[in-house]
């Protein structure tokens, strides 16, 4: 027989369609993100040929508002990402409830048992809990889920807004250059603590990920009525927490410095501050990514661990699992 | 074991009887998402480390050809980093995408049913070639960075033309970001697609085993 994709019950169908649609939207958001990153590559072709021109207030108009648009070409795709990370979000609560409802006719008949107080099992995939009750979702979690679209719409807004001041800097850049390095000034620091809050929002969904997960795998087995077992953190989700937390601080002291910068657009020292003030952010922002590879390693874990407990359940017996 | 392969409408399907063990890219992931993800934590302390050295140079009124080398050096690190963080990203994608293959497969063995498994889907192909594209400019680009910073360096390069190679390699980066980011949009695709072929192959179940 062949499987059919009709025979969803009524609320994962419509999640089907909905994260459908979502990846398609978050596909097409990244794509136009490449396209705006397109944009900017012709830009520095032709801010390339002014140098060679000897045309330098040229140049200096041509890089401010090419760096406004490639920076927001970069968080477009990071939207697009976003989006398809909601979608998935969505189906982790569609397969929740359909393993609730399928599960009963699936597993063997219950031969486990749980001390009143809990105990603890080795696993393939780490130590897990073992709990007659879901366990309470952790703080980082809440935190997650109340978070990510705040921070995806703060960062969002910033990186846009410093689009529109890079256009006014390029506008400037002849007029009046101590005012064009300070709005340039502004411009980075803003459009990159934006940068940071799209990649802090993008952790906290892969989080809400994560929570769907420990959350949805729990009320399953309590479904059951069987022991629940819950994986307890991995090394790499406590890291995740760490790197995620440094770069979105890295990303707000880089927009203070530059705040401080722009104050200084007339004096020497604004060219050294601004020349570690680049790697800096940049270091920021590979200290998020550094996390969210974290994340999915996480993911990556927790989902080995279900299909484990649930194959368990089903058939055969959890003989690699040792109680501790 | 048998396998045949059922053609559908909605998407292609492979049929066995065991559990599939991960694909060879995804065992790639397996293998190679933390030796990247070690690489850029390396690389992007080095990046600002040439970064701050770079400023103490400005502050001492050093050469300009020297101050445009290092910040060619300096973007060669950083750019090593974000190659090797996007590439750890798109393999620890491709090791959840195993282990919903392999896991997928073991729940519908243990149910004593036929292990229907997805085939790579059309996002899954783009994932891959796109990813490869982006992480194929990025170290262009570096490359490039070190040839034009060591040009400099040497005095064989002249300073205008450093800056016109910086521009250039510039907006080469931001493309090859961008696309990767795409790519990795379309990897995250393919989990949503694995997930729905899975919750809807999970409600199946029942009605193909007799316990």
């Amino acid at each position: 027989m062949s499987s059919n994709l009709n025979t969803l019950p009524r609320s994962g169908s419509i999640r089907r369609s909905t994260s459908s649609a979502l990846s398609r939207l978050g596909v097409s958001a990244a794509l136009g993100g490449v396209l705006l990153a397109t944009v900017s590559l012709v830009n520095a072709v032709v801010a390339a040929t002014e140098v060679a021109a000897g045309n330098e207030a040229a140049v200096a108009a041509l890089v401010a508002w090419s760096f406004g648009v490639a920076t927001a070409a970069l968080a477009t795709t990071k939207l697009g990402v976003a989006i398809v990370l909601w979608g998935i979000v969505g189906r982790i609560r569609a397969r929740v409830e359909t393993m609730t409802s399928v599960l009963p006719r699936l597993i063997n008949p219950s031969q486990e048992s749980v001390p009143a107080g809990g105990t603890h099992v080795r696993t393939p995939f780490g130590p897990a809990d073992v709990t007659r009750h879901p366990p309470t979702e952790l703080a980082i979690h809440r935190a997650s889920r109340l978070l990510w679209a705040p921070m995806l719409g703060m960062g969002a807004m910033a990186v846009y807004a410093g689009l529109v001041l890079s256009v006014i800097q390029s506008s400037t850049v002849a007029t009046d250059a101590t005012a064009a390095r300070a709005l340039g000034a502004w411009v980075q620091g803003i459009q990159f603590l934006g940068e940071g809050m799209l990649l802090g929002g993008i952790s906290f969904l892969l989080g809400t990920i994560l929570a769907g997960l420990r959350g949805g795998g729990a009320e399953v087995q309590a479904h059951l009525e069987r022991p629940v077992h819950t994986l307890q953190m991995p090394l790499t989700a406590k890291l995740f927490i760490g790197l995620m937390a440094l770069g979105v601080i890295v990303e707000m002291a880089q927009f203070g410095l530059y705040a401080y910068a722009s104050t200084l657009a007339g004096d020497p020292s604004f060219a050294i501050l601004a020349t570690w003030l680049g790697p800096l952010r940049e270091f920021g922002l590979g200290l998020l990514l550094s996390g969210i590879v974290l994340a999915l390693a996480t993911i990556a874990r927790v989902l080995g661990f279900q299909f484990h407990r649930v194959t368990g359940l089903i058939g055969r017996p959890a003989s690699n699992e040792v109680t501790s | 074991m048998t396998r045949t392969t059922v053609h559908r409408t909605d998407s292609g399907v492979s049929v066995s009887r065991t559990a599939p063990a991960p694909n060879i890219l995804q065992h790639i992931g397996r293998l190679l998402w933390l030796p990247m993800l070690a690489m850029a934590l390396m690389a992007f302390p080095v990046g600002l480390a040439l970064g701050l050295s770079r400023a103490g140079l400005v502050a001492d009124g050093a050469d300009g050809a020297m101050v445009a080398a290092l910040g060619h050096f300096g973007t060669a690190a950083m750019f090593i980093g974000f190659a090797s963080v996007f590439a750890a990203i798109s393999f620890a994608i491709a090791r959840i995408l195993g282990v919903f293959r392999s896991g997928g497969g073991g729940i519908q063995e243990a149910a004593g049913a036929e292990v229907h498994s997805l085939r790579m889907p059309a996002a899954g192909k783009a994932f891959v070639g796109l990813m490869l594209m982006a992480m194929m400019a990025l170290v262009a680009a570096v490359i490039g960075h070190v040839i034009v910073g060591s040009g400099l360096a040497s005095g064989g390069t002249a300073l205008a033309v450093g800056e016109q190679w910086a521009l250039w390699l510039e907006g080469v980066r931001r493309v090859a970001t961008a696309t990767y980011l795409l790519a990795i949009s379309l990897g995250l695709t393919t989990i949503a697609t694995v997930l729905g072929f899975q919750i809807t192959r999970l409600g199946e179940l029942p009605s193909e085993t007799a316990r």
